[in-house]
């Protein structure tokens, strides 16, 4: 847990910070947010004494930091930046190995450890311990910069714009894959963005800052709901009621779908087609592979002559999707519903896009 | 795949200052070692048989070098230049004798323009060679070192006695060795406190701004001031130095010798390692240094594992710079009575004597060039991997 009262910081006459209170509960991510110059890199900096508060105490698990040896305190909490900051002269493996070596660990023990996170992100520790640095991609970098702050395996996770330098794919990639590690290691994070978007994605909470004070601490959907004052209603933005559609998952909007096989016969095609207007076209595995419009049917004398072929990454999504996802998927393809899929691609249903009305008109105003 | 056939216009070139080389004179024959002597060209310098081969080589050169860039004719190529450069000397050494035969004793034969541009060609169509052999290390050397290593075995063996360089060198052998040494002592010895001021500096360069003008300020005046006016300059305090604390002198401090020499040598090294230093330190990229921090490295551990890795090429090839310059001028050292090789090269200029002043210049040179090529090396290993392009 970690726990801040009254912290100041001041540079001369300019205050970065003013007064600011703020508790992080066990196992939650806290999201620091505000426009640039709010003092909430400040405030993550002086978590781990990077930076030395002005006025106020700071609090980890009930301990006074100012109490503990800057390295000591740092050693005990990871720390992941924006640029990464990967060693440029050390393998990807002796970057990770850094805070245990620190903690002279042994050498079978960071060895095992080193595997373990590469794993843990997603990078195969054959190919990937010994490359250097600059072999890397920006992404796989960041997923480095991740495993390297959780290498001693830090209670608390210090993150400052993470996924900042990549493209927005890349970016969405490793905010799914932060969500499934989190689920997964149960850490305190304290991380920092200006991406309001990746807050509320990644948050359990958001705390909004603006030149130096805490405006507003609250859950995503209480901050879209219930902005406390103008400046949080005008920093959250007219889309409100989109970016709440990015907190609810998709999973309890599947509905049972129709759909026909490649090697369904004509006939049959015809009497499904009967209900409907097109139905989703599946292999022999009952993997996606597009769709089938009735207007097609009377020319076609087989429904891989009838179809439409579409590309199952563009098209469908899976069950952990977000409503606004879904939504996007739609508007994007132009249909009212759209196909979810398995791990495998299979086709498990879909969702529509009166589904999705449903859902937002539900939400409080 | 089809190969694109591009001419190797490096080796023409070699192959074209080779061809020009012939037209001029290759040997001098002087009836003392201070006159004015007579040029011979080439024939009447090796002979008819030996102009000729050396002129086949060269013709053979051109025309190979004409056909295209290709491994197999690279190490021809390669292998013709070290020809040339073995037959032009094993000529050269053995006409001197032939030439000096009925002439008065004090007669000097001493080399022309025409061997140095050969052997200058000779290398530049090596050096295209080596570059087109990137792949084959063994040929990569063979061709690089070949005509080098016989030259030196030449020399050692008193092949070239009869020619008036090594003539002015016999009688002073003694002498050569101890300026030699006194030279690498001179610039090795400043180098090394050079080095260690100049990393100082340019430390404290980096890590406070009140410090960073003044150094900085310093180290470029003095670099402008001409190395035999700062010799001089240093005359004058250090002689009042040494009058005011006569103690100083039993260190072998005094106005003139070796203590104005490396105080100077010293000054100029400093200039490329502090500059260099200080840029090896202020490129590291922030972020490097904040996520050392940031996991609670010391000072002391982020100097050490960071900084020093990543700043150590540059600070070394500053340190290359530094050596490299003080070979040269460290010869001049021997005006304010430093010794070194330039003794040689002053006391030939007061003779007049060409060839005594190429006893100094020469090995001036060669020592330049192994210099530089050891501290290359050197540079070269402690270049941590992964820094430099990526490579997949």
């Amino acid at each position: 847990m970690i726990r801040l009262v009254k912290v100041s910081k001041s540079y001369g006459d300019t205050i970065a910070v003013r007064q600011l209170s703020l508790v992080v509960n066990q196992g939650e991510v806290c999201v620091l947010i505000g426009p640039s110059g709010c003092g909430k890199t400040t405030t993550l900096r002086m978590v781990n004494r990077l930076i030395e508060p002005t006025a106020g105490r700071i609090f980890i698990n009930g301990k006074e930091i100012s109490r503990v040896k800057p390295e000591q305190l740092r050693r005990s909490i990871g720390y992941a930046i924006q640029s990464v900051g990967l060693f440029p002269h050390m393998t990807v493996a002796d970057n990770i190995a850094v805070v245990p070596e620190l903690l002279h660990w042994a050498k079978s023990r960071v060895a095992h450890r080193i595997d373990e996170l590469l794993r843990l992100v997603g990078l195969d520790p054959l190919e990937y311990a010994s490359k250097y640095p600059n072999q890397l991609s920006g992404g796989e970098a960041q997923r480095i910069g991740v495993a390297r702050a959780l290498a001693a395996n830090p209670p608390i996770l210090l993150m400052d714009e993470p996924f900042g330098a990549v493209d927005p794919l890349t970016r969405e990639k490793l905010q799914a894959q932060f969500l499934r590690i989190q689920q997964e290691l149960k850490k305190t994070v304290l991380l920092v963005t200006h991406d309001l978007d990746e807050a509320i994605r990644l948050a359990d909470r958001i705390a909004i800052m603006a030149s130096g004070r805490l405006v507003q601490h609250a859950t995503p959907e209480e901050i879209l709901s219930r902005p406390t004052n103008k400046f949080v209603h005008d920093f959250v933005g007219t889309d409100r009621a989109l970016k709440r559609l990015s907190r609810i998952g998709v999973a309890s909007f599947i509905r049972p779908t129709h759909s026909v096989k490649l090697s369904t016969p004509m006939k049959e095609v015809a009497s499904v087609c009967e209900r409907c207007h097109w139905v989703w076209v599946v292999d022999d595995d009952g993997k996606f592979t597009g769709w089938l419009d009735r207007t097609s049917l009377p020319a076609a004398n087989s429904v891989r002559q009838a179809m439409v072929v579409g590309d199952r990454d563009e098209i469908t999504i899976t069950k952990n999707a977000t409503l606004r996802e879904a939504l996007s998927r739609m508007l994007g393809q132009g249909f009212n519903s759209i196909p979810v899929v398995d791990e495998e691609g299979r086709l498990i249903g879909e969702v529509s896009l009166g589904d999705v009305e449903a859902a937002t008109a539900k939400m409080e105003p | 795949m089809g190969r694109l056939v591009t001419r190797d216009s490096v080796a023409i070139s070699g192959s074209l200052i080779g061809l020009a080389s012939l037209l001029i004179g290759w040997l001098t024959l002087k009836p003392s070692r201070i006159a004015a002597g007579t040029s011979l060209n080439l024939f009447e310098s090796i002979g008819w048989v030996g102009g000729l081969t050396v002129l086949g080589l060269w013709l053979a050169c051109l025309i190979l070098s004409l056909t295209g860039k290709k491994e197999r004719s690279a190490v021809t190529l390669g292998i013709l230049a070290n020809l040339i450069v073995i037959a032009s000397f094993l000529l050269v050494g053995l006409f001197s004798g032939k030439l000096l035969e009925g002439e008065a004793q004090i007669a000097r034969v001493s080399l022309g323009a025409g061997v140095w541009i050969t052997l200058a060609g000779a290398y530049v169509v090596i050096f295209s060679a080596r570059q087109t052999l990137r792949g084959s290390t063994i040929w990569r050397n063979v061709v690089s070192w070949a005509g080098l290593a016989v030259l030196v075995f030449l020399l050692i063996e008193g092949w070239f006695q009869d020619i008036s360089i090594m003539t002015e060198f016999s009688g002073r052998e003694e002498r050569f060795l101890q300026e030699l040494m006194q030279h690498i002592f001179l610039f090795g010895g400043s180098v090394a406190v050079g080095t260690l001021l100049g990393i100082s500096l340019g430390i404290w360069a980096t890590r406070s701004r009140r410090a960073e003008a003044p150094i900085f300020f310093t180290t470029n005046i003095t670099q402008t001031i001409p190395s035999l006016a700062l010799f001089g300059l240093l005359i004058a305090p250090l002689s009042a130095l040494s009058f005011a604390f006569p103690v100083l002198r039993e260190f072998g401090i005094r106005g003139v010798g070796v203590a104005p020499a490396v105080i100077a040598l010293v000054i100029y090294s400093l200039l490329p390692i502090v500059r260099n230093t200080y840029v090896g330190l202020r490129q590291l990229d922030p972020a490097v240094i904040d996520a050392g921090r940031g996991m609670g490295m010391s000072r002391a551990q982020i100097f050490r594992k960071i900084e020093v890795p990543l700043a150590a090429p540059l600070v070394l090839e500053g340190v290359r710079t530094a050596s490299v310059q003080s070979v040269g001028l460290a010869a001049i050292a021997a005006l304010i009575g430093a010794g070194g090789l330039g003794w040689f090269i002053f006391q030939g200029l007061g003779q007049a004597a060409a060839d005594l002043i190429l006893l100094g210049a020469i090995p001036v040179i060669v020592l330049a060039l192994l210099v530089d090529a050891i501290m290359r090396t050197i540079v070269r290993v402690a270049t941590p991997k992964g820094l430099g392009k990526g490579n997949q």
